[in-house]
């Protein structure tokens, strides 16, 4: 693969990136208004819909998948390119640093926000109810810290880890191997692997945001992480998976279909602590075969330089990591309006997005921040 | 005396090259140990301990092992002694990329512990717990290190790496006859007590002395041998 042929590909991954971290934005504002986390989320609003729910595992099931996806690609990339310590040294500056500087940022200020929503707030939701209730208590408990919306860097680092020692034992020969067969020992081997993984956690999946490494999202987003260096060592690869494109389609909408109507039925919490084998098998299917959708989309679709496409790319990982705080903020004020639940998504994402946007273009795009988080 | 630091940089390289599958096996053993640890289960939590354990004292007699043991049997000291380097030269450049080898997988292992003890359901008592064998750990590396840089044997080089690592067994037996240590374990609650202090600085003391000595004695060398 020759270097045009790689930098060709790369607009599309990169825009694929960029897309998969935007979607957290919407993801993250929606979950307010499912009446699934009603009982979960800080910002839960009385106004819901049973339609967010329809939409927001679907995204919940590829967003992230599709991140480490695009993730191992690059990393892949990376060390073709430049070799494996040009690679250890970049995810220092753009990983580590920003994880360490950022992390304790993103607690203080989720921590300040919610702190306001407990003390003014008139319609709170369970979550902040519940925390009042704990407030009350003479030693009331703690929650253990966690990596927040960060956790994301966290198993970069570690997939950063692990890719080493695959490499440095050769264990990619195996990998390999399974990407040179027919695509659909991929497309429908990788479900099964992922099986067992989901099947450990509730369904929809939490986020991994323990200190500790887990072994299902190990695997989960590992699976990911490695098919994205596969897809960079064979770059034929999409090109031999699309012509299964409409029957992935097709199978991930029946599928989804059924999920939403088990989810409607396994309701997290108490009774239903891990997800069922059947839950599982369809959120590991879904996964992997809405990831390659997209990856196959986004070839053909985003394949292309475009200035709005590369702004967006390029401010993503900023609006990323500085996005959850600032719609926390704005979703707690929103909580006690009686506006619609469409109306109080478009002003906390508008309101969001904007801040994030306007941050980066003064505080990131020409100064030196934008070798760590441009 | 000036040192030759590029050439003692490629040496360190060069145990780093020769070490990096092992370091691969005893990383991965180690992240999967944390794992274990993570789902704050008594069954894993015996399983993960264990492993943690055989993890470091692994990766402590492999480092051990490659620089130094297989370097003589293989007589690769010979092509060493061709290049421009002094016998300080290369004492520091074994006790550098020693130190490196064993102590960047020590102390991702040690964070992680911790880590592990005082962010999971896991009683914080433990934290003393884990130090004072952590810190038997690099007692027992330093010990090993001093004997195999001091004898020219693979014999003596194999029993100095492995009777310090065994002594671990009776060391963490011995620690739970101390009240003072084995009443805090199951606490909720990081709880300095002497003994455990006490236990803890000889040890570290112990290690870096240890080390000390064996630079200082090796430094003097007029010779490799």
């Amino acid at each position: 693969m020759g270097p045009q042929a790689v930098q060709e590909r790369l607009h599309y991954m990169d825009h694929l990136r960029a897309l998969a971290m935007l979607a957290g934005v919407f993801f993250h504002a929606a979950l307010a208004y499912s009446p699934l986390m009603q009982g979960f989320f800080p910002t839960a609003d009385r106004q819901n819909s049973a339609g967010v729910d329809a939409v927001i595992w679907g995204l919940h099931l590829v967003r992230m998948p599709l991140f480490f996806l695009v993730a191992g690609f690059f990393a892949a990339w990376v060390i073709a390119a430049r070799g494996g310590p040009a690679l250890a040294r970049q995810r220092v500056r753009r990983i580590l640093v920003p994880f360490l500087v950022a992390w304790p940022l993103v607690l203080w200020s989720l921590s300040a926000s919610t702190g306001w929503a407990l003390e003014n707030v008139q319609h709170p939701s369970a979550f902040l109810a519940m925390v009042r209730e704990w407030l009350q208590q003479p030693d009331p408990p703690r929650l253990p810290p966690g990596t927040g919306h960060l956790w994301f860097l966290y198993y970069l680092l570690l997939f950063g880890v692990l890719h080493w020692v695959v490499r440095a034992l050769a264990l990619g020969r195996i990998g390999a191997w399974l990407v040179a067969r027919h695509p659909a020992w991929l497309l429908l081997g990788l479900p099964v692997l992922l099986w067992p993984a989901l099947a450990s956690v509730s369904a929809p999946h939490p986020a991994p945001e323990g200190l500790v490494p887990q072994f299902w999202a190990i695997a989960y987003y590992g699976a990911f992480f490695a098919l994205g260096t596969l897809v960079h060592a064979r770059a034929d690869w999409p090109e031999r998976a699309r012509p299964f494109a409409p029957w992935l389609a097709l199978a991930s909408l029946a599928l989804y279909a059924v999920f939403l109507w088990r989810l409607s039925v396994e309701l997290p919490g108490q009774a239903q602590p891990v997800a069922s084998w059947g839950m599982a098998l369809l959120e590991a299917c879904l996964s992997v075969w809405l990831a390659v959708l997209c990856l196959l989309a986004g070839r053909r679709l985003l394949d292309r330089a475009s200035g709005v496409m590369r702004y967006l790319a390029q401010s993503a990982y900023w609006t990323y990591l500085l996005h959850l705080p600032l719609l926390f903020a704005v979703q707690y004020v929103l909580m006690d309006k009686d506006w619609s639940w469409g109306l109080k998504f478009a002003v906390a994402v508008s309101a969001t997005l904007a801040a994030c946007l306007l941050s980066y273009q003064l505080l990131v795009r020409h100064t030196p921040l934008r070798g760590f988080v441009g | 005396m000036t040192l030759n630091i590029p050439v003692i940089k490629l040496l360190v390289a060069k145990d780093w090259q020769l070490f990096q599958k092992q370091l691969a096996v005893c990383v991965l053993a180690g992240i999967v140990s944390l794992c274990f640890l993570g789902l704050a289960k008594p069954w894993a939590f015996y399983v993960g301990s264990l492993m943690l354990i055989i993890v470091m004292v692994s990766s402590a007699c492999f480092s051990i092992a490659t620089s130094l043991v297989v370097e003589r049997k293989e007589q690769t000291l010979a092509f060493v002694m061709s290049l421009p380097v002094s016998p300080l030269d290369f004492t520091v450049a074994k006790l550098v990329g020693n130190l490196v080898t064993f102590l960047v997988p020590f102390g991702v292992m040690l964070g992680g512990t911790l880590a592990v003890v005082l962010f999971t359901p896991l009683p914080d008592g433990l934290f003393v717990y884990a130090l004072l064998i952590f810190g038997y750990l690099l007692f027992a590396f330093s010990v090993s290190l001093a004997i195999a840089m001091a004898v020219e044997t693979e014999g003596w080089a194999t029993f100095g790496m492995i009777a310090p690592m065994v002594l671990i067994n009776p060391y963490m037996m011995a620690l739970t006859q101390v009240p003072d240590i084995k009443d805090r374990i199951g606490v909720d609650a990081i709880v300095w007590t002497t003994p455990a202090v006490l236990i803890l600085s000889a040890l570290v003391t112990m290690a870096v002395g240890l080390v000390a000595a064996t630079a200082w004695r090796h430094a003097r060398k007029p010779a490799f041998y």
